[in-house]
């Protein structure tokens, strides 16, 4: 597509370089003039994506990248965070209510939680022994 | 007027190749959290200034600590506007708010940014504290 643009950055696999990817991600959002709270929101879900990316995905181990590729459509930004790791499965939502009634110590799950109600769009995909990747979407405004 | 200071700084010193760094430069990423707490008449305020995540996040479960201790039971938890909370933090934070449930404290919350009230009230933070605009609002009728 002609008016697709896509640009892509990697980091290893050590907390507080998530926040190179939200600095990133705020210069794409004001590119293509997203309101201001919608680059907030983006700014929640990039920290999350690439946070349990380089927790949960990649186990901490530096050497390990963390891939983010952004595309910009005509109708769409589109943010893919893809770790080295076999995927998160599948992960009770976390209740505030079930941690309040003792059912839960800590529970996770928050950063998932997070990224579903803050963007449009939000698919998983894992191939196993090889990549697990979230795609999340955020819809312009026409 | 009783005052407690829990400073927390997390230091990695990590060489690094990748889009913005080049190979072998020394690059250090802190986390930083600054958590005071005061007292004025029976409420305890606890200032949170930084960054609140899963780690930091243990400097606001110590100040918590200490105002049960004390017997507190009306809370006012105040966030510098430029915190940045992460589902990490978000996970203490749902963790106080419960145990506050049990010990029959109040907790006001004031100084979140638009962003984060949102969250707040997403992760259903809200229905079990009060979040106000400013402290004085906060202070008042407490």
């Amino acid at each position: 597509m002609e008016s697709e643009k896509s640009f892509d950055l990697q980091i290893p696999s050590v907390l507080g370089f998530e926040k190179v990817v939200v600095d990133f991600a705020v210069s794409v959002g004001k590119i293509i003039h997203l309101p201001a709270d919608r680059i907030e929101d983006l700014k929640t879900a990039v920290a999350e994506a690439c946070t349990n990316a380089i927790e949960h995905g990649n186990k901490m181990k530096p050497s390990a990248r963390v891939s983010v590729s952004f595309t910009i459509e005509e109708s769409k930004l589109q943010v893919a965070v893809q770790d080295e790791g076999t995927g998160i499965g599948q992960i009770t939502p976390p209740s505030l209510e079930q941690t309040i009634a003792g059912k839960k110590e800590r529970p996770r799950g928050w950063g998932i939680f997070l990224i579903k109600n803050l963007m449009d769009e939000v698919e998983f995909e894992t191939r196993p022994g090889r990549w697990n990747m979230v795609r999340m979407v955020v819809r312009l405004q026409e | 007027m009783t005052s407690l200071v829990v400073p927390r700084t997390e230091l990695s010193r990590e060489a690094h190749s990748g889009m913005f760094l080049h190979a072998g430069a020394q690059c250090i990423m802190s986390n930083d959290i600054e958590v005071t707490i005061h007292n004025q008449g029976d409420v305890a305020i606890i200032n949170i200034k930084g960054d609140v995540t899963a780690v930091t996040g243990e400097a606001i479960e110590e100040a918590y600590r200490a105002v049960c201790l004390a017997g507190s039971t009306k809370l006012l938890l105040v966030f510098n506007k430029e915190c940045y909370i992460n589902s990490g933090g978000i996970a203490i934070l749902v963790g106080i708010v419960s145990e506050s449930q049990g010990n029959k404290q109040i907790i006001r919350i004031t100084g979140l940014s638009e962003h984060f009230r949102k969250i707040f009230a997403m992760v259903g933070l809200t229905r079990y504290t009060d979040i106000f605009p400013s402290e004085a609002a906060a202070l008042e009728g407490f």
